[in-house]
């Protein structure tokens, strides 16, 4: 046996080995009191837009493709969700301040706006979370009456 | 277990290796490089995914931590007449605030991490329970705004973002504990699709961070904190 070979087996092995690591999923059945929901009154049209455009990153609970089973994949996804639930989770909105709050819905709606979110790499595979004009107008003016609210209080 | 799954793929492996024994040599390091890259990528995956509660974890053992190192950097400035615990804040604020204003997205970066180690040195000894309130609750936005600023070098514009809601936090430091200096609060009423922005400014004359050399002189006085 060369050495190629035996570096591929290895590789192999390796990878092989990996299946066996199967991430955690990123399911949690149970809404916190924090949740988004729970805090603010979000008509059920913008919810359906945050859910299949947002909540797979942006929250506890993640719709994920068959590919998840596949190591490496998996656990490049889980990072990936990881992050964006670091900057932002609507299923714990609630631990935010105020101040916080109030900053999240700006950078929402900007990035609505722009077209930075939801991130290109994710609407190739997952077509429905594309937002159209219509679904953005949706989400934004839902946010800029939110966040008037916020600041009278 | 995983011997077995070995055993089970010898022969798709013998297959494999036939094929590959007929490829030329460039493309036999090809597969080599992307097996170690793959195999680079899913340790580094991995350690990412499964860490998140823990580096959560960490992060507030380490402020914490902070805290009881802070009182050795701050005790100097005690005793200089214009004290405050902020002063360092604001001191990198304002290095952020020219660097945005000349366009320079990389001081800005760097700025911005000063931001970051800045609010992890202030001195929360002396505070009252209402002081420590409005700290915490601004630090908080704040840092994350400067993380934000440090990390995006190439994009002044989503830095001049963050800076727009940092210097809301910042004038809110600021009227609670002082600047230890007077500080000018500035007005442009064009960024952000004319729902205007505010900053604040060593210099009473007007140098724009929002819109940089563009419109280097558009804004205003609105306030002077001394």
């Amino acid at each position: 046996m060369s050495w190629k070979k035996k570096v591929l087996l290895t590789l192999l092995i390796v990878f092989i080995a990996f299946q066996f690591i199967q991430p955690a999923h990123n399911k949690n059945g149970q809404g916190l009191p924090t949740d988004i929901v729970k805090l603010y009154n979000v008509p059920p049209n913008v919810q359906s837009v945050l859910k299949t455009s947002c909540y797979d990153c942006h929250s506890n609970n993640t719709r994920y493709p068959w590919y998840f089973n596949i190591q490496p994949l998996g656990s490049m996804l889980n990072s990936h969700i990881a992050n964006g639930k670091e900057n932002l989770n609507f299923s714990d909105f609630g631990s935010y301040s105020e101040r916080k709050q109030k900053n999240k819905f700006r950078s929402i709606a900007k990035s609505i706006d722009e077209g930075s979110m939801p991130l290109w790499q994710y609407t190739i595979i997952h077509k429905d979370a594309r937002l159209t004009t219509e679904t953005k107008a949706l989400v934004t003016n839902w946010i800029e009456k939110t966040k008037d609210s916020l600041s009278r209080k | 277990m995983l011997c077995l799954h070995v055993a089970r793929l010898q022969k798709p492996c013998e297959t494999l290796y036939h094929s590959s024994g007929k490829q030329p040599k460039i493309l036999k390091m090809k597969n080599l490089i992307i097996g170690s890259a793959i195999a680079i990528v899913l340790f580094t995956a991995c350690s990412n995914g499964n860490n998140n509660t823990a580096s959560a974890d960490k992060k507030e053992s380490d402020t914490t931590q902070q805290g009881v190192t802070a009182p050795e950097v701050t005790t100097t400035n005690v005793n200089e007449p214009n004290a405050t615990p902020v002063k360092e804040l604001v001191s990198q604020y304002l290095k952020l605030k020219n660097a945005l204003a000349s366009d320079n997205g990389k001081n800005a970066a760097t700025a911005g991490n000063g931001i970051v180690d800045a609010i992890g040195k202030v001195n929360k000894t002396g505070f009252t329970a209402g002081q420590k309130k409005v700290y915490d609750d601004v630090a908080d936005d704040a840092k994350e705004m400067a993380e934000h600023i440090s990390t995006n070098a190439g994009k002044i514009e989503h830095q001049r973002e963050h800076f727009d809601m940092l210097s809301n936090d910042m004038y809110d430091l600021v009227k609670t504990f002082g600047a230890g200096q007077p500080l000018y609060k500035d007005f442009c009423p064009m960024y952000n699709n004319k729902k205007g922005a505010f900053w604040l400014s060593e210099t009473k004359e007007i140098k724009n961070p929002y819109l940089g050399k563009s419109m280097p002189n558009c804004g205003s006085v609105k306030e002077e904190l001394k």
